[in-house]
């Protein structure tokens, strides 16, 4: 028992440091994800032609292949092919970021497609323009109603975010593996990584029901 | 709120690697092979191989940075460049010599079985019944045994694993019959956990330290420099210090 708790006690340390690059890279990819996420519902919900196939093309693409095959198309393909040399803590939140877009412009279509159709017509009705109409009509409750949805797409990103190793970015799992090696205490040293997922998820949520709170406008919706 | 977003965004692309001012080559270790590399416990990479280097680096006048990547990717980096070598216990093989280009040998390593210390297999038994064998997938051992499997028809199924440690824990919870590895990490377990070495498969293996097949003039410092370790009182005392414990 005295050795399991020199053990962690020597390495929390070395893995929080850990933890820290995986806030960075999970919070970095969920901001990416967002601002490629709402222009993407956007095409797909009000886009014509080929602005909507080409939203829906990246979509099923980067839904369609899993992340640790595109972290290596990207960071050691197309990335090294087109010269572009890359951290790999920056590559990590780029390919984390632009496949958290895919999912994020799902929950946020499935928010605008819960409006009323009537508001947008309205909009349009009142001598809005359409990128208007979106702006000021849609987009701020739209947004309001994903929060929730963003919860459950940070939690899966947090756990998304262990196989960055593969390029070499030494976070949680990484870290903890390193130090499992060395002293064969796997269990305990898996359990304190768990309680660092855990930690990190429920901080997450809590900051996402908090901002949820704080953006909710008195009122609205209510009596719907 | 906007400007968070934009700091955000701005620290990544600043996080990008600088061109090299003074050239610190960056070694590429497999952190989950010891003793020749790991971190130890303040977090900082260690073991055998890294000591070498160092010293290597410092006796031939230039500066080395040892970084943990995965087993797996770990030529990839290397022909992404970024990592400019490996020397973490790379065996070397024609299949990746068509890849990268290789040092003089520096060590040679047998490959080992590995079973509960109250088990009673011989090695004939291994090769002969179904048993499970667990290897580190992706090394030049697991290779082997998989080729050599097909070509004798042994019986046993291998498990291949992400490092030969795990393939040590599946043992010790007794998920797999038998774990194949090389010696040192063999010894390292057994002095940690309840398995013992049943004997030797396959070939010896010599390790080289991998660079890309251009960079010719790293190639001859690190030649040189273990030429000259080889010959310093130090590269004893190294063996003592990780491999003879």
């Amino acid at each position: 028992m005295q050795e399991i708790l020199t053990v962690l006690w020597e390495a929390a340390p070395f893995i929080l440091e850990g933890a820290g690059i995986t806030v960075v890279a999970v919070v970095g990819a969920m901001f990416l994800g967002l601002g490629i996420g709402v222009p993407l519902a956007v095409a797909q919900t009000y886009g014509t032609g080929s602005v909507r196939r080409m939203a829906d093309l990246y979509v099923w693409f980067f839904r369609g292949i899993p992340i640790l095959v595109l972290l290596f198309l990207f960071y050691f393909g197309l990335f090294a092919w087109i010269g572009l040399n890359l951290s790999a803590m920056t590559a990590t939140v780029l390919v984390l970021g632009m496949t958290s877009g895919a999912y994020q412009s799902q929950i946020v279509r499935g928010a605008i497609l819960a409006l009323p159709q009537g508001q947008f017509k309205a909009a349009l009705a009142l001598g809005m323009s359409r990128a208007q109409a979106v702006w000021s009509i849609i987009l701020p409750q739209a947004l309001r109603l994903s929060i929730p949805g963003w919860s459950n797409e940070y939690s899966i990103l947090l756990k998304d975010s262990a196989l960055a190793f593969v390029l070499g970015t030494s976070e949680i799992m990484a870290r903890t593996h390193f130090v499992a090696t060395r002293t064969y205490q796997h269990l305990p040293l898996y359990l304190l990584a768990a309680a660092m997922y855990f930690g990190l998820t429920w901080a997450g949520v809590g900051v996402l029901r908090l901002v949820e709170r704080r953006v909710r406008i008195k009122g609205y919706g209510e009596t719907a | 709120m906007h400007r968070l977003v934009w700091l955000f965004l701005a620290l990544f692309f600043v996080a990008a690697p600088v061109g090299a001012a003074d050239k610190v080559y960056v070694n590429g270790i497999d952190a989950n092979y010891p003793p020749f590399a790991y971190v130890d416990k303040n977090g900082k990479p260690s073991g055998f191989d890294v000591d070498a280097l160092d010293w290597i680096a410092k006796k031939m006048g230039f500066q080395v940075k040892h970084v943990p990547v995965d087993w797996d990717g770990i030529i990839p980096n290397l022909l992404a460049k970024k990592i400019d070598l490996i020397c973490s216990g790379m065996t070397i093989t024609a299949e990746r010599a068509q890849k990268v280009a290789f040092s003089a040998p520096y060590w040679e390593v047998k490959n080992v079985f590995v079973v509960k210390k109250d088990s009673p297999l011989t090695i004939n038994e291994i090769y002969a019944k179904p048993l499970t064998v667990g290897m580190q997938a992706g090394t030049s051992e697991a290779k082997w045994m998989a080729d050599a499997k097909t070509k004798e028809g042994w019986k046993f199924t291998i498990k291949l694993y992400d490092s030969s440690p795990m393939a040590i824990e599946d043992l010790v919870h007794g998920r797999i019959d038998v774990a194949a590895m090389n010696y040192p990490p063999a010894r390292d377990a057994e002095r940690k956990k309840p398995v013992k070495i049943l004997g030797t498969f396959g070939e010896v293996e010599e390790f080289g330290v991998a660079v890309r097949k251009e960079d010719q003039e790293l190639l001859a410092k690190i030649n040189q420099g273990f030429a000259l370790l080889k010959a310093d009182p130090y590269w004893e005392e190294l063996i003592a210090k990780h491999l003879n414990q």
